[in-house]
């Protein structure tokens, strides 16, 4: 009973902290930006954020699993380009290719972390630069188009409801059905304590693959999200994602080792990083101490990760 | 457990820090919103830029804040503020939404992606924000686009040196970027341009960062698998320096160079020029930001402005590398001569 309540109390002191800061930054961004709680506003803010969110989501994935994905922008890219290219001729086909493409460049991902037994940072480090390719194959200039009915749907709200949110929304309820499979409670075990998880009788390289599909859906989606708020794809815009998506994953409190995060912590950070960005650009400073103190914050992250991970492994 | 409360009063004092800095922001934000209210008509124009650190953008910056300091003074615009998305498109979207929220009279963008920002601009066109993009261009026909005609940039170049190697001979083709809009865009027109000199063959075909360090390996590279090259074919100015380095470094034979306005490639040139060597260079004026901030201005005054202003590309030959190459200006930088007013004026219509 103690430990269930610690346990409990340790999950609630991240969400509360994130939470905290969350509820700090939305009070000083009210400052300059009165209709924030507006329903038009939160509708272009969740078109805005919701690439991050599900890039980050993705990211975590891979994290829990003990992983790490560097390929993420590349196949962000790759989904939107897939995607943007084939809209015209039906969105539904164009989502399902694009998202059948990002799971694939995952699962090739997880196969080789799995079973030749590389190291994950090289394998998408690697994987990076073969899907950069392909994805100025798919897409050599930035084009494409998505039906312009479905970008102003996208950026301004459907009948007054948030498109993006309510994506946000079902993914998360989709990130919970997956939680309480077999595969969702292997995949914590598998990134704590592959050895453990394998001797109790987890096919650990199934969940390891699996998980980096899962993250590929994730990215897929992220990739199709950015399509339809830019109404085009473009190859190079996904290079940013990759280090962004890690960022949130820290913020979070996922663990470079495995095992550890929650995803609606995830969620929280890539919003507080997507709004710390935007209230920057509100309050005038000069651009180059914007770049200085979105540094700060996530070199503070960082530090704060260390020390909770050293505490960890001690 | 520590762990775990140290991580989280850590982040709430890191995020409390931010909120002070941000509330300090507030404060002068209100500030300078009413000493602006004073004035009733004088505009407050943003910038949103790609990047702001490549040298060719710190002189774009410089040019245009010089250009509204005297915007300033005579009363046209009353706030100046330069954004910079460093490379993130995503950010760029960011920024722009920012200003339409922030009520901007008149945005300027150097745009990372020649589709991807369309919505946001348009978005802004829409909300009566009067928006001028210029050097990397964006598609939406919604905008005032000021910009030289890249292809026209490829088709001059290669004609040149189709006709300077007599309409024979092997080349080596070095480029941008793969999948940046700018660089295919001045390859289209190298290859129409070529077209004319069947008998001009390229090689190899080589991308390169514009930026000297790696275009010089790439082009060392490429160099040393095709040796017996008659010519050049590249589009940028670090490109062109790196390769007339690697001729001049390896004592080889000094073929002709495509080239940039890029004062490193300019020293180089007249360093050889003794030496045989020549080039057609051309230039990305940095004078296209002030001509879009004119244009801008104009329109949001309530003038007729055209909606794509195409500048003419200057022409650096032999004659006249005098007149731009600057012996005293550090490699990384780009002569050029200011545009005139008249000029200005009349490339915006007035």
């Amino acid at each position: 009973m103690p430990d269930r309540l610690t346990a409990a109390l340790r999950g609630n002191l991240d969400m509360a902290g994130l939470g905290a800061l969350l509820v700090v930054l939305l009070a000083v961004y009210s400052h300059y930006d009165s209709q924030v709680f507006t329903p038009a506003s939160i509708t272009i803010l969740s078109a805005q954020f919701l690439p991050l969110i599900l890039a980050a989501m993705g990211q975590s994935t891979v994290m829990l699993a003990g992983g790490i994905d560097l390929s993420l922008g590349a196949v962000l890219s790759l989904a939107m380009a897939v995607f943007a290219v084939r809209a015209e001729d039906g969105v539904l086909v164009a989502a399902g290719l694009a998202l059948a493409a990002a799971a694939a460049t995952g699962a090739a991902n997880g196969v080789l972390v799995a079973y030749a037994g590389l190291p994950p940072i090289i394998v998408t480090l690697a994987a990076s630069f073969l899907w950069g390719g392909v994805t100025l194959v798919v897409l050599p200039q930035p084009g494409g188009s998505v039906p312009s009915g479905l970008v102003k749907a996208y950026n301004n709200g459907w009948n007054g409801l948030a498109l993006p949110f309510v994506a946000i929304a079902l993914v998360l309820l989709l990130w919970k059905l997956v939680r309480t499979t077999r595969f969702g409670l292997s995949l914590y075990a598998v990134g704590g304590n592959e050895h453990g998880a394998y001797a109790s009788g987890i096919g650990t390289r199934k969940v390891k693959i699996s998980a980096y599909a899962l993250a590929g859906v994730f990215i897929g989606l992220a990739g199709i999200g950015l399509a339809i708020q830019t109404g085009s794809g473009d190859a190079t815009i996904g290079t940013p994602y990759t280090l962004n998506s890690i960022a949130a994953s820290v913020l979070a409190g996922v663990s470079f080792f495995g095992g550890v995060g929650q995803m609606r912590a995830t969620v929280l950070a890539a919003l507080l990083i997507g709004l710390l960005t935007n209230l920057l650009l509100f309050t005038g400073l000069s651009p180059f101490y914007q770049l200085i103190m979105q540094g700060a914050v996530l070199i503070v992250a960082i530090a704060v990760k260390t020390l909770a991970t050293r505490e960890r492994t001690q | 457990m520590i762990g775990r409360f140290t991580r989280a009063a850590v982040a709430v004092t890191a995020l409390g820090t931010l909120a002070a800095t941000a509330a300090c922001g507030v404060d002068s934000g209100d500030g300078g919103s009413s000493a602006s209210a004073g004035k009733s008509k004088a505009l407050k124009v943003g910038w949103s830029t790609i990047y702001l650190t490549p040298s060719w953008m710190q002189q774009t910056d410089k040019m245009l804040k010089d250009d509204v300091a005297q915007l300033k003074k005579d009363g046209k615009v009353a706030d100046y503020q330069v954004f910079n998305a460093n490379g993130d498109t995503s950010q760029q979207i960011a920024q722009i939404r920012a200003m339409i929220q922030q009520k901007y009279d008149v945005i300027l963008v150097d745009a990372g992606s020649s589709t991807a920002l369309n919505p946001a601009l348009e978005q802004a066109a829409n909300a009566g924000i009067t928006v001028a993009n210029f050097d990397s261009l964006v598609t939406s026909d919604k905008v005032v686009r000021v910009g030289t005609d890249q292809k026209e940039w490829g088709r001059m170049m290669g004609r040149w040196l189709g006709e300077k190697l007599g309409g024979k001979g092997k080349i080596i083709a070095f480029n941008g970027p793969a999948g940046v809009a700018v660089s295919e865009e001045r390859w289209q027109g190298a290859q129409e341009g070529l077209k004319q000199y069947p008998g001009v063959k390229v090689v190899s075909n080589v991308h390169s960062e514009y930026n000297l360090a790696p275009a010089a390996q790439a082009f060392a590279s490429a160099y040393s698998a095709n040796p017996d090259i008659d010519g050049v074919f590249s589009q940028g100015g670090a490109l062109s320096a790196a390769a007339l380095q690697t001729l001049v470094k390896q004592k080889k034979k000094l073929v002709p160079i495509t080239g940039e306005n890029y004062n490193g490639f300019l020293k180089l040139w007249k360093d050889n020029q003794a030496a045989g060597f020549s080039s057609l260079s051309t230039a990305q004026p940095n004078y296209l930001g002030v001509i879009a901030l004119r244009a801008a201005v104009a329109k949001a005054g309530g003038a007729t402005v055209p909606n794509q202003i195409m500048v003419p590309l200057p022409k650096i030959t032999n004659e006249n590398l005098d007149q731009y190459v600057q012996a005293d200006q550090p490699d990384d930088s780009y002569p050029i001569q200011a545009l005139p007013q008249s000029e200005i004026d009349k490339l915006i219509g007035k």
